[in-house]
């Protein structure tokens, strides 16, 4: 089977030849670009700096000898513009202060200020504008700076604000879909691609990094309180945006058409450790319908699969994901309360793949021994494999302190159930 | 019936502010008010939260009427007057920006009676030392998200160990378990905001 024809084949909840694994093809399945070069290093790759395709998380571009080293069953395809909306073009090197040199855009490094022992760095590199991003001292990672203007004035809210960031796309984006699309598509992997613009609610995309002047509600736990006292604001906004997105997904399908096999729909978190962030009547008045209007039009009109990454607890809110008409569920964090992975597999399974959940890593992969890894990976295969459903991934990125012998642990492990 | 106590565990601040307001007129005390109408109102948002039946929104919903209404009785309150369960040092350590958490125990807290230093985030231990001495504090409480700043937390103890200074340690925080509390030698550990404000008053107990 060809990496396509088995990511089709575990979608449709039938079991393929071997596990299928993804590394790396979406914000949420990725790989830190220090651990990417560790990795490069320990399969005889050639050494050259990594490319950061999300500088937020630092995640580095999984090259196709990387992917081939790794067996990975996809191929990624990632928006014109990175998480600061620099477009990802004209690329230099630059030594972080961990001391790796990386390759990112150049109008990002460009803007660049260091400060005790840490970056900033501005939306679309402008330096004339505040920061919107901050990688402290000792951090692996650029954390988004709240940019909330003033007080919220209930009496002046003006959903237009919070759908400034959202609009019809251009010929040149298209285009680019186009390009990147194609080349994916002859790899014979499967294609996932995050065309955005459909993500509700996702905090990530609020607080706004990318954008120069925002607008409306943008603060994190102004909007996680905006979902208890402003449900009609959030109704109107995500039925707009939900449009807008609808109408975009009707020019990119004439345009890629089935190059693509999985559209990364949404990264919102309703999950915490050990809770969630909403009720399951919440997560049916405020999310499900605009959720809903959206795979269902994928699902009347392409032959795309939707993807809904959510971190946490999410076991009460499972049923209503699915509902809400997704294909595809990650991280699968079974780490978190009452997420175990035999009964996600047997009250789920048959409903909506697992996307993740290979390993954990809160503890396991960072903390733990080669042999443990080694350990978790055949138990979680195990359960999560059995009658397809099942893309292997660890659960969310592996971060950059994660021990290679660790990473290598997992992917052996993967080559051997895989034989 | 009591406007204030369910502004709070309703989480309306607007509302919050005038209740607080007409409780002054009616003659109550700042302590009164805070001890009769706002910690039942805060712990009782807090047992929901534990039970399922309100989750994170409400939680900060109700802490920022709790704030709303304790900035108006802080300044008619002389400091001998107020009588508080403890002073907690609060901060997410270095390499770490996320706040949503700590700032969250760090309401529920002051909501349910401690004096709270909110040190923000990316904090050194030299300053979460230097704040605990200012302030004569009982605890210090750190908050991290990621598993590449947690081990700072260790960092932390060790220094206030070293120090000899004479206050408890608290983390939180998603990857930090019980178990990694007591591997780093910290005194309490809690799961949620809720949870955190009960391990507080046991440590200092």
């Amino acid at each position: 089977m060809t990496g396509k024809e088995r990511i089709r084949t575990v979608l449709e909840h039938k079991e393929a030849d071997r596990i299928a694994v993804d590394f790396g093809t979406t914000p949420v399945t990725g790989i830190h670009c220090k651990v990417v070069e560790a990795l490069r290093a320990h399969y005889g790759l050639d050494q050259h700096p990594v490319y950061v395709h999300e500088p937020g998380q630092m995640l580095g571009y999984i090259e196709d000898d990387l992917a081939e080293a790794l067996g990975t069953d996809t191929a990624g395809c990632f928006g014109p513009k990175n998480s600061i909306g620099v477009w990802q073009e004209d690329w230099i090197e630059y030594r972080m202060p961990w001391g790796q040199v990386v390759m990112l855009p150049a109008k990002m490094v460009d803007s660049f200020t260091e400060k005790d022992g840490g970056l900033y760095s501005y939306p679309e590199g402008d330096k004339s504008l505040p920061p919107s991003c901050h990688m402290p001292e000792r951090c692996y990672f650029f954390d988004s700076i709240e940019r909330q203007q003033g007080e919220i004035d209930d009496d002046n809210l003006n959903v237009e604000d919070n759908l400034q960031e959202y609009g019809e796309i251009d010929d040149k984006t298209l285009q680019y879909w186009k390009t990147v699309t194609d080349r994916a598509a002859k790899t014979g992997r499967a294609v996932v691609a995050g065309f955005g613009g459909m993500a509700l609610g996702d905090v990530a995309r609020i607080i706004s990094p990318a954008i120069r002047e925002p607008r409306g509600i943008r603060s994190v736990a102004e909007w996680y309180m905006s979902t208890v006292c402003r449900p009609d604001y959030i109704k109107e906004m995500f039925d707009r945006q939900s449009d807008i997105a609808i109408r975009n997904l009707e020019k990119i399908w004439a345009t890629v058409g089935d190059n693509v096999d999985v559209v990364y729909v949404c990264g919102a978190d309703f999950g915490t450790q050990t809770s969630q962030f909403l009720s399951v009547d919440t997560l049916y008045d405020l999310y499900v319908p605009y959720y809903r209007k959206m795979n269902d039009w994928i699902h009347q009109h392409t032959s795309w699969k939707s993807f809904k990454h959510c971190c946490g607890a999410i076991y009460p809110l499972i049923g209503g994901l699915i509902d809400a008409g997704f294909d595809i569920l990650n991280p699968v964090q079974i780490a978190a309360k009452d997420m175990d992975p035999q009964r996600l597999k047997d009250e789920f399974g048959d409903r909506i793949t697992f996307w993740g959940g290979g390993v954990d890593t809160q503890k396991t992969l960072p903390f733990g021994t080669p042999a443990e890894v080694r350990e978790e990976v055949m138990r979680l295969c195990d359960i999560f494999g059995r009658g397809g459903g099942f893309v292997y991934n660890t659960v969310h990125n592996i971060q950059a302190n994660v021990p290679v012998e660790n990473v290598v642990a997992l992917m052996e492990t993967l080559k051997e159930i895989r034989a | 019936m009591n406007p204030l106590y369910d502004a709070i565990f309703k989480g309306m601040a607007p509302l919050a502010k005038t209740a607080v307001q007409a409780s002054l007129d009616e003659g109550k005390s700042p302590q009164d008010i805070i001890d009769e109408s706002m910690i039942p109102a805060m712990e009782a948002i807090g047992k929901e939260f534990e039970a399922g039946r309100v989750f994170v929104p409400n939680l900060l919903l109700s802490a920022r009427a709790m704030k709303t209404a304790l900035d108006i009785l802080k300044p008619l309150m002389l400091a001998e007057q107020t009588t508080t369960l403890g002073t907690v040092v609060i901060g997410t350590v270095k390499g770490d920006l996320h706040d949503i958490g700590k700032n969250l125990v760090a309401s529920m807290l002051e909501g349910r009676g401690f004096q709270v230093i909110n040190l923000g985030t990316d904090v050194s231990k030299e300053r979460f030392i230097e704040a605990a001495k200012e302030h004569n504090a009982d605890i210090i409480a750190m908050s991290a998200l990621l598993t590449t700043t947690m081990d700072y937390m260790k960092e932390v103890v060790d220094a206030v160990k070293a120090d000899g200074l004479n206050v408890k340690t608290m983390i939180g925080g998603a990857p930090v378990t019980a178990e990694f509390a007591a591997s780093i030698g910290a005194d309490g550990f809690s799961t949620n905001a809720n949870e955190a404000v009960e391990v507080a008053k046991k440590l200092l107990s």
